[in-house]
């Protein structure tokens, strides 16, 4: 991974993912939930704030889809999404 | 050879002393100087005796000889206590070495030198932390494989904006051309170094086996969050762009790989 070979220098140590890893989507369940986020991103320049909605909701397609571990999205960060359900909808592209 | 090895013989116990005065004739009408040389040489390291004994040819005074008797035993036991604390000093430094590997775990955790995680990572945080609006960071991504894997492995946006606090998805998308189903690992790495230890991945498809089947093609997300600790980092003032890599491996044994020099991994765009 990293070549540096200083005592002090810091190098690269790569993390197991804190929930391990998503087992992949052979049947393409949830791929039209990632297409709206991709053209949510493109459409945003590629902000990812103003796309959390989406991607809130292809976790949500992989938690049903038995893609994903079933979480509160609070845990997922989403805490915000989550309070207000009235903007939700007005904010739907 | 066998003269020095009698001469230190005879001057290192001194009752064989009538081998030294039937010897010591010999040796002076043969090697007079060379047998000096070794006598003196030998004194000095085994026996540390005055030179006059040797041309008293006599058994020695009883007075002397308990005298150099006492100094005899009292340079052993000064040998004794040297040797001791040798001992001691060797065995302490085996000891310190093995001590050293948890000590320095321990340092390293303490002061974080070499990348080690940063003792209180908390999972938990996900849920309490909060969004560090004004600082804008853009995250690139690079997808890479292996010579001998046979993917189509890219990722489906090149970059994305992010804020330290909010949790993001991206995307990669890897496809199997071939007609066998081939077994692919990754890993992945951030650069620069030092951020590393601020992106956090809650799930994505790492370091875990993933099978294509023949002709399949999958998207794969990875869902992270940059440390909102990020932002107070004095050495990440100026860092702007990180860069996250994903490099996938073949997991299988026994696939044929491909000829060197004939590869058919394509072309990332």
């Amino acid at each position: 991974m990293s070549t540096a070979m200083n005592f002090s220098s810091k190098s690269f140590r790569p993390r197991a993912p804190d929930k391990g890893s998503f087992p992949l989507d052979h049947f393409g369940e949830c791929k039209a939930f990632k297409e709206k986020f991709m053209t949510c991103l493109k459409d945003n320049s590629y902000d990812n704030s103003l796309c959390r909605l989406q991607s809130k909701e292809y976790l949500e397609c992989r938690m049903d889809n038995q893609l994903m571990a079933k979480e509160p999205l609070e845990k997922l960060g989403f805490k915000d999404l989550l309070d207000k359900p009235s903007q939700e909808n007005q904010v739907k592209p | 050879m066998l003269l020095s090895i009698f001469i230190r013989e005879s001057l290192c116990y001194p009752k064989n002393s009538f081998l030294l005065t039937s010897t010591h004739s010999c040796i002076r009408g043969l090697q007079v100087q060379r047998a000096k040389g070794i006598h003196s040489y030998c004194q000095w390291f085994l026996c540390r005796r005055v030179p006059s004994r040797l041309n008293i040819q006599k058994r020695g005074v009883k007075s002397r000889k308990s005298q150099t008797r006492s100094q005899e035993d009292d340079w052993r036991k000064r040998n004794k206590t040297v040797l001791t604390y040798i001992a001691a000093a060797g065995v302490g430094m085996i000891g310190l070495s093995y001590a050293a590997v948890p000590l320095y775990r321990l340092y390293c955790q303490a002061s974080g030198l070499g990348g080690t995680a940063v003792a209180g990572h908390n999972a938990e945080q996900v849920e309490t932390m909060a969004p560090v609006k004004d600082r804008v960071l853009k995250i690139t991504f690079n997808a890479d494989t292996h010579a001998s894997i046979q993917w189509n492995f890219r990722p489906q946006q090149s970059e994305i904006y992010v804020v330290p606090g909010e949790t993001a998805l991206a995307f990669y998308r890897a496809k199997n051309p071939t007609d066998k189903p081939v077994i692919g690992i990754s890993t992945y790495n951030v650069v620069p170094f030092e951020a590393g230890q601020y992106f956090n991945k809650i799930q994505c498809f790492c370091f875990e086996e993933q099978r294509l089947n023949p002709k399949e093609e999958v998207d794969m997300p990875v869902f992270f969050y940059i440390d909102p600790e990020f932002d107070e980092d004095p050495r990440m003032a100026r860092v702007d762009t990180i860069t996250l890599s994903y490099t996938f491996f073949e997991a299988k044994e026994g696939q044929k790989l491909p000829l060197p020099g004939y590869s058919l991994t394509s072309q990332h765009s």
